[in-house]
This record gives C-alpha cells, sequence and structure tokens, in this order.
C-alpha cells in the first residue's frame, strides 16, 4: 500500500498522466477532425505514432548521455559538437580510405570505430579539463569545447556537404528502417533505444557506480571523504557522454540519407537538457531517474508529432510546446512544495494555538 | 610604508587586474595580424567597431546578469523576436518616429527579461532553464499568425530615415551604432561601479546569503539584472534591424554564446560577483577582431574562425585560473616566511 502511494507521487507517474493527458486531447481533436470532415481518416494513432517518432528519438541517446553528466550537477554542451565532428571524421575518413583503393567493408568498419574514438576523446577532453580545473564551471568549460570541436569539424570539411551514394555506406541507412510487427511498423531506433535505456537504468539505480555518481552530484566533498573516486568517476561519465553523442551522430547520418555537413545537429544539447529536466534530473545534481527521462522523451516525441499532423503547427513552432513543458516542469514542483510548506506552518500553528 | 607598497608583486597585480594578460593577448593578436595583412588596423577598424557593437550591447547585459551568478541565454532570441515585432509595426505604419521605436524595443525586451527573472528568483527555477524555454517559446511566437505573422522583415518595411539612422549619421567620426554601444558600456560601468543598486549586484553574486542578512533584497535584485539583459537585448534587436535592415525566425541564432564567451574572456566569473566592464570591453573586441580578421589571413578555409575562437576562449579562461593558482601559492609561500 505505502509502496503505491509514494509511486502515485513520484515524478514518474506524474509523466505518465501528463502523457495520458496529451494522448487524450490529441485523440479528441482528431476525431473532431474528422467529424468535421477536415480529414479523410484519423492521423493520430498507435501504428502512426510509433512510425513518425524517428526524427524525435535522434538525439535520445545523446539525453541518456547528458542524464550523467545532470546527475554528477555539471553540464555538458558541446554534445552536439563531440556527434557532429564524430561524424564528419567518419565521412572524411571514409572518403578517404575509399579513394586510397581500400574494400568498402573494412573502410567502413575502420570509419565507424574511429567515430566511436572520437566520441570517446572528446569526451575525455571535457571530462580532463572539468576535473583539472575545478574552478571552472564546468558549462563554460564545455562552451569553450564546443566551439572548439564544431571548429575542427569546419577546419576539415569547411562548408561542403559530403554525400555517399554507395551501398556500403549506405548500411547506416538501416539505422532508420522501420521492423514490420503485423499490425505497425516498430522503428530500429526504438528497441536499441530502450535496450540501451536499460543498461543505462541498470547501472544508474542498481548498481553502485550509480549510486556514487548521485552521491557525487548531491555533495561532491562528502563524497570524496567516504573514498568515492571522484574524479575518475566523472571523467567516466564525460566519455560515456561523448561516444553516445558520437552513437547520435550515426543515427543522424542514417536519417538524413548518408550527407554530412559541419553544422549539422547545433542545438540538439538544447534538446537533450530539456528531456532530462523534464525526467526529473536537475542542474543541481543528485536526483533524477532514467525511466523519468525516457518517458518524458516520449512525451516530446508526441506532442511534436500531434502538435505538426493535428494542427499544422509548423516544425519550429513546435518548441513553444517545448518550452511551456519545460518551464512548467521545473515550476509546478516548486508551487507545490511551497503551498504544502505554508499548509504545514499553519497546521502548526493551529495546533500550538490549541495546546 | 612607501616602499612595502611599491613593491606589489607583479602577479598579485595580474590578480587584480585580469583584463590585462588579456590586453596583452589583444595586443599580440594585433600585431600579428597586422604583420600578415599590412595596414590592417587604419583599413578594417571600422568594421570591427561596427560589426562589434550589437555584441557589446548585449554584452552588458550579459555582465549584469552573470554578476549575480544567473546565465541569460534567450537574449538572442528576444533580439529576433524585438527585431520583427519593431520592424512589422513599422512596415504596418503604426509606427514612424525613429525614436519610438528604441523605446518599443527596450521595452519589450525589458518585459521579457522580467519575466525570465521572476520565473528565475521567486520561482526558483534554475536560471538555464528558464532562458532556455523562453528562448524557445519567443522564437517560436515570431511566425504564428495571430501575432502579426512576422516571418521576415525586409527592407522595405522600413522607413528610409530608420534604415540609415545608425549608419548614416556620422559624429566625430564614428556612426551612431558605435556611439549608442559606448554609450550603453558607459551607462553600465558607471552604474555597476558608482551606484548602491550597482554594488548590491556583486553582493548579491558574491554570498547571496550574505547579502540578505544586510538587507538586500536578493529576488529583486535578480529581477533586476534580468531586465537589464532584456532590456539590451531589445535595444540590440532595434540596432540590428536598423544595421542590417532585416530580421527573420532564425535570426542570430546560436549568437548568445558568442556574448558569454565575450564576458568570460573578459575575466567574468559565472558563479557570480567578479568581473568588470573593461574586461568585458577587450572581451567583445577581441572576439569581433577575431571575426573579422581571420578570414583575411589566409590560413586554411574561411571557416577556421569557429576554431580559432574556441582555442582563444580556452586558452583565455584556462590562463586565468592557472595564474589565480600561482598567486594563491605565492600568497601561502609569503605568508610562511
Amino acid at each position: 500500500m505505502k509502496k503505491v502511494k509514494s509511486f502515485l507521487k513520484s515524478w514518474e507517474f506524474f509523466l505518465i498522466c501528463l502523457m495520458v493527458l496529451v494522448c487524450i486531447a490529441f485523440n479528441l481533436k482528431d476525431s473532431a477532425n474528422l467529424a468535421a470532415g477536415l480529414a479523410k481518416k484519423d492521423v493520430f494513432n498507435f501504428a502512426n505514432i510509433i512510425k513518425s517518432l524517428r526524427p524525435y528519438m535522434l538525439y535520445s541517446f545523446m539525453t541518456l548521455g547528458m542524464m550523467l553528466i545532470l546527475a554528477l550537477g555539471d553540464m555538458d554542451i558541446s554534445v552536439g559538437a563531440i556527434a557532429t565532428l564524430s561524424v564528419v571524421v567518419l565521412a572524411v575518413l571514409y572518403r578517404a580510405l575509399t579513394v586510397g583503393g581500400m574494400i568498402s567493408g573494412l573502410a567502413f568498419a575502420l570509419s565507424i570505430a574511429a567515430c566511436l574514438l572520437v566520441g570517446v576523446l572528446c569526451g575525455a577532453i571535457n571530462g580532463i579539463l572539468v576535473t583539472r580545473f575545478k574552478e571552472l564551471f564546468p558549462m563554460i568549460i564545455t562552451l569553450a569545447t564546443q566551439l572548439f570541436f564544431r571548429g575542427f569539424s569546419y577546419l576539415l570539411i569547411g562548408g561542403e556537404t559530403i554525400t555517399f551514394k554507395d551501398d556500403t555506406f549506405g548500411l547506416l541507412k538501416n539505422l532508420n528502417s522501420l521492423i514490420d510487427c503485423g499490425s505497425f511498423k516498430l522503428p530500429v531506433m526504438i528497441p536499441i533505444f530502450l535496450i540501451c535505456a536499460l543498461v543505462f537504468f541498470i547501472v544508474l539505480h542498481l548498481m553502485p557506480t550509480g549510486r556514487r555518481i548521485f552521491a557525487i552530484g548531491t555533495n561532491a566533498t562528502a563524497a570524496r571523504f567516504s573514498g568515492i573516486r571522484v574524479d575518475r568517476i566523472k571523467v567516466g561519465c564525460y566519455i560515456v557522454a561523448g561516444l553516445m553523442s558520437a552513437v547520435t551522430g550515426l543515427f543522424f547520418v542514417g536519417a538524413t540519407s548518408s550527407s554530412v555537413k559541419a553544422d549539422i545537429m547545433d542545438g540538439y544539447h538544447m534538446y537533450a537538457i530539456a528531456a532530462a529536466v523534464l525526467g526529473g534530473f536537475s542542474t543541481d545534481g543528485g536526483k533524477g531517474s532514467v525511466i523519468g527521462a525516457v518517458i518524458s522523451l516520449f512525451i516530446f516525441g508526441i506532442v511534436k508529432i500531434g502538435l505538426g499532423t493535428l494542427f499544422g503547427f509548423a516544425d519550429s513552432s513546435v518548441n513553444l510546446s517545448v518550452g511551456v513543458i519545460l518551464i512548467l516542469s521545473v515550476l509546478l514542483p516548486n508551487i507545490l512544495e511551497d503551498v504544502r510548506n505554508a499548509q504545514r506552518v499553519r497546521r502548526q500553528r493551529a495546533e500550538t494555538a490549541a495546546h | 610604508m612607501q616602499t612595502k607598497k611599491e613593491r606589489k608583486p607583479l602577479y598579485a597585480l595580474l590578480i587584480e587586474h585580469r583584463e590585462i594578460p588579456l590586453l596583452a593577448v589583444l595586443v599580440l593578436l594585433l600585431v600579428a595580424i597586422s604583420i600578415r595583412v599590412p595596414g590592417y588596423i587604419p583599413k578594417s577598424y571600422m568594421n570591427v567597431l561596427k560589426n562589434g557593437s550589437i555584441n557589446m550591447v548585449m554584452s552588458c547585459g550579459m555582465l549584469c546578469v552573470l554578476l549575480v551568478g544567473s546565465i541569460d541565454i534567450s537574449i538572442t532570441a528576444i533580439l529576433a523576436f524585438v527585431g520583427c515585432v519593431a520592424g512589422k509595426l513599422m512596415g504596418m505604419g503604426a509606427i514612424e518616429s525613429t525614436f519610438l521605436m528604441f523605446v518599443l524595443g527596450i521595452a519589450i525586451g525589458a518585459a521579457i527579461g522580467a519575466i525570465n527573472g521572476v520565473l528565475m528568483s521567486y520561482g526558483r527555477v534554475i536560471s538555464i532553464i528558464v532562458t532556455l524555454s523562453t528562448s524557445y517559446i519567443v522564437r517560436a511566437l515570431i511566425p504564428m499568425s495571430w501575432l502579426m505573422g512576422m516571418n521576415k522583415i525586409n527592407p522595405t518595411d522600413l522607413t528610409p530615415s530608420f534604415a540609415s539612422f545608425l549608419t548614416g549619421n556620422i559624429f566625430l567620426g564614428l556612426p551612431l551604432l558605435v556611439w549608442m554601444a559606448i554609450a550603453v558600456t558607459v551607462l553600465t560601468g558607471v552604474f555597476l561601479k558608482y551606484t548602491r543598486t550597482g554594488r548590491n549586484l556583486y553582493a548579491v553574486g558574491s554570498n547571496a546569503e550574505a547579502a540578505q542578512m544586510r538587507g538586500v533584497p536578493i529576488n529583486r535584485i535578480k529581477v533586476l539584472a534580468h531586465v537589464i539583459c532584456g532590456a539590451t537585448a531589445g535595444l540590440a534587436g532595434v540596432m540590428w534591424l536598423s544595421f542590417y535592415n532585416a530580421v527573420e525566425k532564425g535570426t542570430a541564432n546560436g549568437n548568445e554564446m558568442f556574448t558569454i564567451a565575450a564576458c568570460v574572456l573578459g575575466g567574468v566569473s559565472v558563479t557570480g560577483g567578479y568581473g568588470k566592464i573593461t574586461g568585458v570591453v577587450i572581451g567583445a573586441v577581441m572576439i569581433a577582431l577575431i571575426d573579422n580578421a581571420i578570414p583575411m589571413l589566409g590560413i586554411g578555409n574561411s571557416m577556421i574562425t569557429e576554431f580559432v575562437k574556441g582555442i582563444l576562449l580556452l586558452f583565455a579562461i584556462l590562463l586565468n585560473v592557472i595564474l589565480q593558482r600561482i598567486a594563491n601559492k605565492q600568497d601561502l609561500a609569503r605568508r610562511n616566511i
């Protein structure tokens, strides 16, 4: 009973309610559209949502990495630039190797490895800088490294767009394909993402490492005195965030028909932060849950699809809803807490008056 | 006593005035560019000043926000929004006077800044989340049909006197655009240094609890900082419209990072409580200089600017930290002897 009660009070339950409410609202609008004869068939059904989630799941991998950083109480705004740089390295290396006469399969494998390695390296640079220069805010360091990484990708390919037409590179497109599941089509991305999220859930909530990460986020000094290797864990988290950014880059290339430019994925760090914050992570660190982040990713996807297809909002205007949700999601708990505190004070006063 | 005062060590001076090493880097940069491109300074100082002044105006507001330990990444969204609203109103013929445009811009900007500030201080939401959300919302409001639906402002929407107001009027050899940036900078500097409210910004940023004990209304000060930042962003929006004569939905997207970079380069602490207007000026000039000069150097492709900016920013902030560490160590050593 107690468990049920605490679940009803939890943030995840609120997110699930929010998702259900959003779905109901969109369904009503959808049936209203049908009744008014504006649409020929219902657009907002399960199969359609699942299918059109693809473009909105791109930054989900980045969000997983960002969760670790936010749990530490830091912020990494270079993740988008890391994704770009790793993809640019992938494209440049693949082009150089195939022009050099290497078998395309081998070149492809090497380039993918290099891409992931670049993600790891960039994350390691961030992590080492953050732990070596503790006086500086991690946000400022990653702001500088963001300019640096993006500038490096401009340095490598300038303003050109690299596009590959061959089949081997086209393998990446499989990441954007759909699996036929009978009544609906499931994007390949979603099961992969859910498996990744499960791994993150196990590490963050069920293993000592995760407890340590949250401990560092709550109080880094206390964590250090209780024998946690703060620096090592921090560098590890930044490396994982870099790696997940590189993975996001791979999915992005798959989704955009194998073309690579130096200004792609600009602003993705903000989407990742938004999703993680709605999921219950705080930039102060020390709290949050993977389940909440996953739910909030789906909420963002559903809201964007609904507003786009049903209300005909332009893609950029959908950001309006993202902003409102984001502000409310942080503001509402604060207001609730204020109300609860006021109630407690009033009760205490009444008790002392009664005595 | 006199001799002791004179023997103030060099590093202490460097720490007290964090902008000195930055100035040295700026001079070095200028010398390097002048060697590579002969006659660079007389040829393009005007362009550097012109292109840097809008960023400079926004940096003044950003300085106030950073001083109270907060941050505002919605400034470029405010810039685009204000530019679009003002331009649309002028295009519809609702506003004719140039003066009214600036008043309107500053008012709208200040209003959005006030929303930011209230949510941040009274609502206890972290500033980066608040301003991220408002930047999404404000940018998304621009093309909404119920709000005039201003997708793009063209030069034809503007009255000729407004379109040439900032660049056409030249006073003492500098266009009004630059004078406006100078005026905002001086005002901010005086406000921060000599008024009680300005000193309170520093107090709130360095130790909010202590400031509250001394009777500083910290929430009101934080709102004020955000209002100033919003107002400068609004002013920058009208300036942008008058300078480039065109604004659209995506204008200046991502430029807020360069404003923050100008402040951080100038030695402003992001945790609040430390920062000087002189440093910010040097930082903004440096950013404008890099923007202007790197393409002329002929190294690599024209896209190298971002790379150089990133390296320079990283270098500057790390240099600051290392200097501070050396100073602390020397201080300890001196006390032991």
